[in-house]
């Protein structure tokens, strides 16, 4: 059973490296940005930042397809945002009297401090880091580190290639390759085709 | 049920023989290396290999055991599960200890012919499923009356000995590093030698974790290695994942690099897309013909082997303000200069 598990493991990181998985991913990617693009204003580029990471994380949950917890959670988030986006208009009022005030006592009230060991602190720590991961056990834990750590390192070199890509002709030529090529994507960029 | 398990075993035997008589010839060779080595007189082999003496004596008499590793993981085995042996074995006469590794032996024998297969690295058929689960019951007990019927089966030792020395060849190191709690495990041996039989039968969900000498027998123990090893079975592969972790010894410092390059992929996922906001140019574009067109070099261009260094810096070079100010003033291509400039450093 050990064995199987691993073998999982394994194809999963295979997957993550392969270079058809980042080129759905940037197709996907690519296509979120565009909504990003047309939804926001495009003066404020904070929020639109913190728009474009938070789809390029959902489109990365996306294409782990659900199997790993992390993605899972994910996509959880964006949905559980929506609801209590509608659901805060409703709701507000009724919290504000009785809710929220008691939810400040027990803060006051309970701000205990666990003693725990320096191991036990890292792996809660890790955890934290990991979305959807905070009260998970140990060995879970880690395989979903590993499954995420492969992924995020998928979605680095896929978003790292796409700025490149866009940004264009400007970068410094010796160590991009193929200017001939950029400069024609630079072409293209500039004139899009209008679809 | 027992004749027939009795039956089952000495055909398992007979088949494993043929089997892995290739296996055996080679590691009678290292056998028969080995056993030259070790000193003649019986305490300071035992000192050499820190074991008590009878144990010592008892693999003296036997035929092919002199090398260490073998030995320690027989011993293993043997403390496990046979301690009722353990106590007559003080200068005992050839024939209990024959018994005793041909029960070793029988034991091994059915894991491999339950597997049919040579290899059986998870600790002596860890996780093998049903034909291990349902042939540990009726084999256990055929043991017993195994040993009792055919003593003169010497002839098979030398055959499964070191056969089953292959596969826990693996086990063997942490045969050693066990073998240091022995002085624990061996108030536990005499009372648990039942347990230990059922024990082994686990159920089909549960990993087969073999006890090993000198360690505690009882089902929490059990449970709890069998947790570690999944630990740190996961914990290996992450270490291979995370550059640099290699080295690194210690769960805690493990962990550490673990966060330290979990935060540093986040925060480079951070720092792109808010490149990718700023970029302005429209993407109407084919990606499919981007990518075909030299995307490997792109990629290798980016990410030199001096990447992982250099990213940090720009990070904390260019902090949230700094970004949106030069955004506003399109200095683009300023901040990619700046981190084109530090990547090729």
């Amino acid at each position: 059973m050990e064995n199987v598990s691993q073998d999982q493991a394994k194809n999963n990181q295979i997957r993550w490296r392969s270079a058809a998985e980042q080129k759905t991913y940037s197709s996907k990617l690519v296509e979120a940005l565009r909504h990003v693009r047309r939804s926001s204003p495009p003066d404020n580029v904070s929020s639109r930042g913190r728009a474009v990471r938070e789809k390029a994380d959902k489109v990365l949950a996306i294409a782990a397809k659900g199997r790993m917890r992390w993605s899972r959670a994910i996509l959880k988030k964006r949905l559980k945002l929506r609801l209590s986006n509608h659901k805060k208009a409703k709701d507000r009022s009724k919290l504000a009297a009785a809710g929220n005030s008691r939810r400040k006592n027990l803060k006051i009230e309970v701000p205990k401090k666990k003693r725990l060991r320096p191991l036990q602190r890292r792996v809660r720590v890790l955890g934290r880091l990991v979305p959807g991961c905070r009260k998970l056990s140990l060995p879970n834990l880690l395989e979903e580190v590993t499954d995420y750590i492969a992924a995020l390192e998928m979605q680095v070199r896929a978003m790292a290639t796409l700025t490149e890509l866009l940004t264009g002709a400007n970068a410094v030529a010796g160590n991009v390759a193929e200017s001939s090529n950029r400069l024609e994507i630079s072409r293209q960029l500039e004139h899009p085709p209008q679809s | 049920m027992d004749p027939i398990g009795g039956n089952e075993v000495r055909s398992m035997n007979g088949a494993k023989d043929v089997e892995f008589g290739v296996e055996a010839y080679q590691f009678g060779e290292e056998l028969h290396s080995l056993m030259s080595g070790p000193p003649v007189t019986g305490n300071s082999f035992t000192a050499l290999l820190d074991l008590p003496a009878n144990q010592a004596m008892e693999l003296l008499h036997s035929q092919a055991v002199d090398d260490s590793p073998s030995e320690l993981r027989l011993k293993g085995h043997c403390v496990s599960h046979q301690s009722p042996y353990n106590h007559t074995l003080n200068w005992a006469p050839a024939f209990p200890s024959n018994t005793a590794l041909i029960e070793r032996s029988s034991k091994y024998s059915i894991f491999a012919a339950a597997d049919a297969t040579v290899d059986r690295v998870g600790g002596g058929g860890g996780g093998q499923g049903s034909p291990d689960s349902s042939s540990m019951p009726s084999n256990s007990r055929a043991n017993v009356m195994k040993v009792k019927s055919e003593p003169a089966d010497s002839g098979s030792n030398p055959n499964s000995l070191p056969h089953a020395s292959g596969p826990t060849i693996n086990e063997k190191q942490m045969n050693r590093k066990e073998s240091g709690k022995k002085g624990k495990g061996s108030s536990k041996r005499g009372k648990t030698t039942a347990n230990d039989n059922s024990e082994e039968v686990e159920k089909l969900p549960y990993v087969h974790v073999r006890a090993r000498r000198g360690q505690a027998t009882d089902s929490h123990s059990l449970a709890e290695r069998a947790r570690r090893e999944k630990i740190n079975v996961r914990l290996k592969l992450l270490q291979e994942l995370v550059p640099g972790c290699n080295k690194i010894s210690g769960m805690a410092l493990v962990l550490d690099e673990i966060i330290n390059h979990v935060q540093f992929l986040q925060r480079q996922v951070e720092f792109l897309s808010m490149r990718l906001a700023a970029v302005n140019s429209p993407m109407e574009f084919n990606v499919d013909s981007l990518f075909s067109a030299g995307n490997g070099s792109v990629t290798d261009s980016i990410f030199p082997s001096v990447m992982p260094l250099t990213w940090p810096e720009v990070q904390m070079n260019s902090d949230r303000q700094q970004w949106q100010f030069d955004y506003d003033k399109s200095a683009n291509s300023a901040l990619f200069h700046s981190s084109q400039r530090k990547m090729e450093l």
